[in-house]
């Protein structure tokens, strides 16, 4: 069964400039850019539809990943967050319970949160019947403020109160988990230029800090069960890392059936086995690095099935500043499928319970690769 | 001699309502300190509490040092980050630099050749993550992360730069072919 997930980023953007409000949109610029790059060629009566005060409703009947952005800046910020402030966790909502996800570093974690928390109240009030617009506006506040969360670290374990002061704070690009000696490294999103290199230097520091971590035969854990997408060619970049040169990466084809294709490139390789692990929330990039890897065997992949969205999405600066954002093309893995509405099938399936338990699939992870048959 | 008496009359009377007593010199006390003077206990009780305070000193000077190793590792990771600051800004004044030669091309060949188009684009998507890796390394010394987490980010700016570094050498070339 799907686990239905909401996550929420409860940082705080701080997003200067102008608001993300809808505004007057060059509308026919917009008509013209989708009747002829779309990838799903929409019908012209929608076209003719769509209203500047209600663009992104619109836009999302014929493209559910097409985003209209005010100016070039937001739609930059949307995409490669720069600084935040808050108390460093993402907000999820599971089944009527209120989760946080803490990041390594952030000021939740260094209070004492640990990886996974399960919040209960926020300054006193109980989260009962909460919505998550309020959950988050309780959440977020400026640098310097408080904030008392009661949580506990599972549905049977004793509740604790912590008080938080929220911060300015950058997560790192890659999340080396605690313990370091574990190997774990946490992977929430592909960002251009930047997920490679910072896992390679994520590699080299486990190695100085944690060496039997970083031995050959250790695997490598990647948490990708929150990452929810990205930069197409980092996650290319980065499958071309744990393969060797000219193994295909897959394509991308666009209307019309034109495909480009890929493989990976010469240059540094990383060896040592690997193990992803995955869930609902593990899309898009994400999910084409992790069906690359599993379809050259280069990666076990532990979890769930991922969210099935392999299409890649481009931004395209309109004449008045503003950018829109839509489907292009469709991303396919090695063996000429996409992913999208199926998603990725783990090698090896876990129940809910495990699935938000680090622990439990680090010792399938473990197992798996050790081939002790885990069933 | 009265003192005495009363000593044992105290004592008998703990003894009959069954509370304990002892000479050890850590439960301390009127009644284990004379108690001990005959024991010889409390010579003992004077050598653990001369034991104690060197311990105490010694986690002292423990913390001193930690205190100092800790100040070296930030002035240490201050001074790596003000390296790794030199070498940015020495990559964004080589950015700049092909900026104007590519501006140069553009006037050249014109700028609807598509050699120049793409070189013009993969550069400003260089510029736009040479301003980001600028923010990145601005915030790691402005934000609460932890010791480690900041010497971790440090290392991934620094092999970010490193990775920046190679498209600015790739578009040099593009460049140069262009302009041969």
């Amino acid at each position: 069964m799907r686990r239905v997930a909401l996550a929420l980023l409860v940082l705080g953007l701080i997003v200067p400039g102008p608001a993300l409000t809808e505004a007057a949109a060059p509308l026919d610029e917009i008509r013209q850019l989708l009747r002829q790059h779309l990838y799903e060629a929409p019908p012209e009566s929608v076209l003719a539809g769509l209203r500047a005060g209600h663009l992104n409703a619109d836009l999302a009947s014929v493209d559910p990943y097409a985003r209209h952005f005010p100016d070039r800046e937001a739609a930059r910020l949307d995409r490669d967050a720069p600084t935040w402030t808050g108390i460093g966790a993402d907000l999820q909502l599971e089944s009527g319970q209120v989760w946080l996800q803490t990041y390594q570093g952030g000021p939740a974690k260094r209070a004492g949160l640990p990886d996974r928390a399960r919040l209960l109240e926020i300054d006193g009030q109980s989260l009962t019947d909460w919505q998550a617009d309020a959950l988050m506006n309780a959440l977020r506040g400026e640098a310097g403020s408080r904030v008392e969360l009661t949580w506990q670290e599972s549905a049977a374990g004793p509740k604790r109160r912590t008080v938080l002061t929220r911060e300015p704070f950058r997560p790192l690009d890659v999340e080396l988990v605690e313990p370091w000696d574990r190997g774990v490294v946490r992977v929430r999103d592909f960002l251009a230029g930047r997920t490679r290199p910072a896992l390679m230097a994520t590699w080299d520091f486990l190695d100085r800090v944690s060496p039997e971590a970083s031995d050959a035969d250790t695997p490598l854990v990647m948490d990708l069960r929150h990452a929810g997408g990205g930069d197409l060619h980092e996650a290319l970049d980065l499958a071309g890392l744990f393969l060797p040169p000219g193994a295909s990466l897959g394509g991308v084809m666009a209307r019309g059936g034109e495909i480009r294709s890929f493989s990976a490139p010469e240059g540094a390789k990383l060896s040592m086995p690997l193990v992803l692990l995955v869930g609902p929330q593990t899309a898009s990039a994400a999910e084409v690095f992790a069906g690359i890897l599993q379809h050259h065997g280069r990666a076990r992949l532990v979890g769930q099935p991922t969210f099935g969205k392999c299409s890649s999405q481009t931004d395209r600066r309109l004449s008045d500043g503003s950018v829109l954002r839509f489907t292009n093309r469709e991303v396919l893995l090695p063996d000429g499928q996409s992913c999208s509405g199926r998603g990725l099938r783990p090698d090896v399936e876990v129940g809910d319970a495990v699935l938000s338990d680090l622990q439990r699939l680090m010792s399938l992870a473990m197992a798996l690769e050790a081939g002790r048959g885990v069933q | 001699m009265r003192r005495v008496t009363l000593m044992v009359a105290v004592m008998g009377s703990l003894g009959l309502v069954g509370c304990a007593t002892s000479t050890d010199p850590r439960e301390g006390g009127l009644l284990g300190g004379i108690q001990g003077m005959s024991t010889g206990a409390y010579d003992q009780r004077v050598q653990e509490r001369e034991d104690r305070l060197e311990q105490l000193r010694q986690t002292q000077r423990e913390l001193q040092t930690e205190r100092e190793d800790l100040e070296a590792r930030k002035a240490r990771q201050s001074r790596e980050v003000a390296l790794e600051r030199e070498r940015l800004a020495a990559l964004d004044r080589d950015v700049t630099g092909l900026s104007r030669q590519v501006e140069g091309l553009s006037a050249r060949h014109g700028e609807d050749d598509a050699r120049v188009k793409e070189l013009q684009t993969r550069l400003d998507d260089l510029q736009g993550r040479m301003q980001s890796q600028q923010s990145a390394l601005d915030a790691l010394e402005g934000t609460g992360m932890g010791d480690t987490e900041t010497d971790l980010r440090r290392r991934q700016l620094e092999e970010q730069r490193n990775a920046l570094r190679e498209e600015f050498d790739l578009l040099m070339e593009l460049s140069l072919d262009l302009a041969r």
